[in-house]
Parts: C-alpha cells; structure tokens; sequence
C-alpha cells in the first residue's frame, strides 16, 4: 500500500518498452508524447494558474520542475514547495512519476519525497495533466490520508494540528538549507 | 472524482439542471452564430493528446468524446474506465464511431492538414521562445552582432544599392539611407516611421540575409535587436548602418506603445481596411499579423525581388508579388501641404513617414492606413476637419514632377511604372477638403 508505484521510468530516447504494449512505437510515441507536453505547456502559461507553477527542467522536455504553494488555511499555508515531474514515455496512458524536491513533512509524503496519491498509481487517468496533479498534491497537503501514510509520525501527529504546526515549523528550520 | 456507480438496470438519474432544460431551438432562418475558436476548439478537442479529434469514438453510456486511436490505447494500458467521468468501459464495444462528428470537423476545418501545419508551427515557435537556452542564445548572438557592427555606424553613404534586388524586401525596416538628393527631413525622421510590417519582416530578414544565424527564432526580445543589426549589415557598405539601427529602436518604441510585442499574431493598431476587392491577404499582412506565408515564402522573396527590376506589370506577377515587401517614405505634398498647412502644423515633425508593406497593397489601402494612422497619432490633436480625411496620393518619377496616383493600383505596379530604382519609393500625401 504504502510505496509509490513508479510506472517504468524510461529515458527520453527511443528505449521504450516493457509493461505496456503501446511502447511499441517508441518514436512516433515520443512525438506524441512530446506534443502534449508542449500543449499541456502552453496551456499552463496562457492560464497563469495562482498557486501553482511548472516549467520544463532543462530542454528535455519529459522532465518538469513544478512548484506550488501550501494552501491557506492549513498548517502548511505560507510554505512553498518545489516538485520534480518525470513523464514516461507512456504517458499520458500512464502517471508521471511526481516527487517532492522539497522536504515536505506529511503523512502521504515520505522523506526522499515519494508521494502516495491513488490519482498518481491505480487511480491515473489520460484526462489529468500537469495542473490537475499538481492541484491534486495541492489539496492532499490539507487532506492527507492518515489510513495509508507513508510517514506514519506525521500521520499520528496529524489530530493535533496546533503540535503539527510546531513541529512542521522547527522541521523547516531544520531543513531549511536543503 | 469517482463517480455514481453503475446502476445494474441502466436506469438515469436526471441532474436538477436536465430536469429544468428546455430543448434548445433548432435555427431554420439564415441566423448565424458566432462561436469563440477557444470554446470551439474545446468542443472539437480530444482530451487525451489534446490534439484535434481524429475518428472520432463516442462512449456509449456517458456519450465522451475521443480519438480512436486514444481511448484504444487508453483503454487497453490503463483502468477500464471512461478517462473523463471514470464510467465502467468494458471493452471496445463500449465504445461507437461518430462520424457525424468527424464530418463536423472537416467542414469546420476543411483542410486539416493545414490547420496542423500551423500548429506545429505555433508549437515550434512557442518551445523556442520557451526554452531558456534559446533564450540565452539569442541574446549572446544579438550582443556578438551588435558589438560587429557597431564600427560600421559612422560609415558614410555609399552610391547605389550592392547585390541586394531592389533593396526593398530584404532589408530591415528603413535601413536603406535617402536618396543623395531626397530632401533632408528623411535622414531626421527615423523616429517617426511607423512600422506596418513588424514581425513578419524579422523572419525574412534573417532568412534572406547572409547573416543566417540561429537568432531566428520569432518573437524574441533579442530577435529584433539581432535583426536590427542584420538589417544594418546588409544594406552596409552601401547604406549608413547608423539610420539601420536607430530605426529599429524606434521600432520597439513604436511597438511597445501600441501593441505590446507577444510572440503570436500581433494586433496592430491598423484594423479596418474593409471594403477592397481583395483584401484578405493584403490586409493580413498590412495589419501586421504574423502570416505563415512571408515566413515560409521568404525564399520566394529573392526571387521576385529579381522579377520586380525587370519590368513585369499587371496582374501577371500578382500572385509571386504577394509576399513582396516594399518600403516607402511618405511626405506631405511639397506645395499643397506646406508648412502652414493646418495638418502638417498638428502633425510637426511627425509629417514624414516611413511605411514597409507588401507590394500588393494598393494605393488606397495605403490613404485608408495613412487616415487611420493619423487619426490615432494625433487623436485630440487633429483638426476637426482633417477627420476620415481622403488622401490623394502621389509619387515622383523626377523631381519636381508629381503624378497622381490612381486608387486600385498596387505598389508593385506603381513601383514598377514610376520608381524603378533601388532604394524605398518616395511618395506623396494631400488632402482633400471635404
């Protein structure tokens, strides 16, 4: 339950190939691939979403850095974290592999930054792109899942949010030079 | 996210909204409809690639749309679900072929291939200006350039016009300096050219030019610097790179004024050509949009460039002078316009302009720009009884020899029968009173 499935993580190049039998064209594929990654771009710069953020690290496209904001109104509001999208070459028929690049204490997020998000596993759909993964760990920060955790200190701690908060404050200064 | 779940006698539950909608009206009179591209588009759109839909495919229960080849993949490497509202998709059979749809779509968009065509071109022109290299990289070319052609600056006016056509297409706005025996307020007046042509012409500048570097990527902030200076590198030993580069600082200004420099089509501040016989290319470009064709044809450019010396007139050359560019400077009506002429005193120095436009513009799309133009320069300043004024319109074969142009004739023709020679046409405004 508790790890993050990582649909194959195949490198930008023609590789391709294993569980999935569209692979099997890896280079049309890639151009597909790479298409909607560009659309999904331009459609996230057009729409200039508030609290929310991405961008391509780098010039390979299948890479993103995105970033997002705590929501308000939870022990994470003011907080801003930066996330690592990695697109297989699968998508958008499978998740990107999503991690927290900042240290992100919270009971679904474990400390090397592996999410655990039914929407990002068995719950993927073709429809979701950058924005909605990146609105969906967005409200998972204020609505963890303390059945499943992956950090099952935050988990326990989750019921007193005013303790949670100052913890989550001296972890940050812990943290902060990472 | 999950939604209702399936019901074992396939009965539907009615939302609150299905309950109180009304059937819409079917439309039998010659009404139209205008609909955004926007919300077309997502109408037309496949939520999957987000591309365009191709063979359409309709789930049966919940009635979503996607490409035949994208819910066949969807379906066959992820959950049997509709990707849009999670409903059970047993198999393929679950699925139907729309092709009311795809017919919609062709008569929508009659040529698709085209339409892709421009995507990919918009696509390609996005990602470039997206990339942080590119970015990078261009800035760096437009600094190396800039620094290469700054001793050129104070090189005197040459003669005649190197092995550069006609001079007008290929260089940059106004790089090329006036005539030795133009009057003097043309070297002064590189601040108040107006640009007609902005995008569009950095593209066939860099592709025309010898100076064929990587800074060709449109719509960036270092392309028009870059191009400043290519412009200023070509017409060099012949032209004052000095007028080439000032103008193009002007050039921004102008731009930043009034329409703010993005990397599609820029609107321009010249709508409203109407009323012409055949308006919809000359207008696209007079209006400054970013057509695919000057890009993509500037190839053609050195070609009819050559054709425009040799004395080709009439329609004959008509469809290669499309993308032709031609340059003009516009000066009031030495002896009708003097300076104590109503206009010309609100106007001040801004009297004389610089115009580069397609050579298949005619004479009176040029008056209707000019009226425009003025109209919006001077706003509260113009005389009230210079408004919607007509001009006529005038070039000079020989000094002191005006003729008056006739209103249907192109530039290319009047350029062809009257001018002839290697550097921007110089022509001539007066108004009539109304």
């Amino acid at each position: 339950m508790a790890q993050n499935i990582s649909p194959e993580q195949s490198g930008g190049a023609g590789g391709g190939g294993s569980k999935h039998s569209d692979d099997s064209l890896p280079v049309k594929d890639n151009h597909a691939v790479s298409k909607r990654l560009h659309k999904e771009l331009m459609n996230l710069m057009m729409a200039n979403e508030k609290g929310i953020s991405a961008f391509p690290d780098g010039e390979n496209i299948f890479k993103w850095v995105g970033t997002l904001a705590g929501p308000r109104n939870t022990v994470y509001s003011g907080q801003t974290y930066r996330l690592s999208l990695d697109f297989p070459n699968s998508y958008p028929y499978a998740a990107p592999v999503v991690k927290f690049l900042t240290p992100c204490f919270h009971p679904n997020v474990d400390l090397q930054g592996a999410i655990c998000l039914d929407i990002l596993k068995d719950k993927w759909s073709a429809l979701y792109d950058v924005r909605t993964i990146l609105l969906s760990i967005q409200s998972l920060l204020g609505e963890p899942n303390n059945e499943s955790p992956l950090n099952a200190q935050a988990a326990m701690m989750w019921n007193d949010q005013k303790e949670y908060k100052k913890y989550l404050d001296a972890f940050y200064e812990k943290h902060k030079d990472t | 996210m999950t939604s209702l779940d399936p019901a074992p006698n396939k009965t539907w539950e009615l939302s609150l909204y299905e309950l109180q909608r009304k059937p819409q009206e079917v439309i039998t009179d010659s009404t139209e409809i205008a609909v955004s591209p926007r919300s077309l588009h997502s109408e037309l759109m496949c939520p999957i690639c987000l591309d365009m839909l191709k063979k359409t495919m309709t789930t049966k229960e919940c009635l979503h749309r996607f490409c035949s080849d994208c819910i066949v993949t969807a379906l066959r490497s992820g959950n049997k679900e509709c990707p849009t509202c999670r409903k059970k998709l047993v198999s393929k059979r679950s699925l139907r072929a729309d092709p009311n749809f795809d017919l919609l779509i062709s008569k929508i968009y009659p040529s698709r291939e085209e339409y892709e065509a421009i995507q990919e071109k918009v696509m390609a022109k996005f990602n470039q200006t997206q990339s942080q290299q590119a970015l990078v990289n261009s800035i760096n070319e437009g600094i190396k350039l800039q620094s290469q052609n700054r001793p050129q600056r104070f090189r005197t006016k040459g003669g005649g016009g190197g092995g550069n056509g006609n001079g007008a297409p290929t260089s940059g706005s106004v790089a090329a300096p006036p005539a030795p025996g133009a009057p003097a307020a043309v070297a002064r007046n590189a601040s108040n050219q107006m640009h007609v042509h902005d995008t569009a012409s950095n593209d066939s500048n860099s592709n025309t030019n010898s100076i064929d570097r990587e800074n060709r990527d449109p719509g960036h902030s270092g392309t028009s610097a870059a191009s400043a200076i290519t412009s200023a590198s070509n017409a060099a030993p012949s032209s004052s790179a000095n007028s080439g580069a000032s103008t193009s600082a002007t050039r921004m200004q102008v731009d930043d004024a009034s329409n703010p420099p993005s990397m599609r089509s820029t609107p321009s501040p010249v709508p409203s050509n109407s009323s012409s016989s055949k308006p919809k290319r000359a207008m696209s470009v007079l209006t400054s949009e970013r057509s695919e064709e000057s890009e993509s044809d500037s190839q053609m450019d050195c070609r009819t460039e050559g054709d425009s010396n040799i004395d080709t007139e009439g329609e004959g050359n008509g469809e290669l002078g499309i993308n032709d560019e031609i340059e003009l400077v516009f000066k009031p009506h030495p002896t009708e316009m003097s300076a104590d002429n109503q206009l010309i005193r609100a106007l001040k120095e801004n009297c004389v302009r610089y115009i580069k436009t397609t050579a298949n513009a005619t004479v009176d799309h040029l008056s209707k720009y000019l009226a425009m133009r003025l109209t919006l320069d001077l706003g509260a300043d113009l005389p009230e009884a210079c408004r919607l004024l007509n001009f006529c319109i005038y070039v000079a074969p020989q000094p002191q020899q005006l003729v008056i142009l006739n209103g249907n004739q192109t530039l290319h023709q009047v350029n062809d029968k009257f001018w002839k020679v290697n550097k921007p046409m110089e022509m001539y405004y007066s108004w009539k009173k109304t």
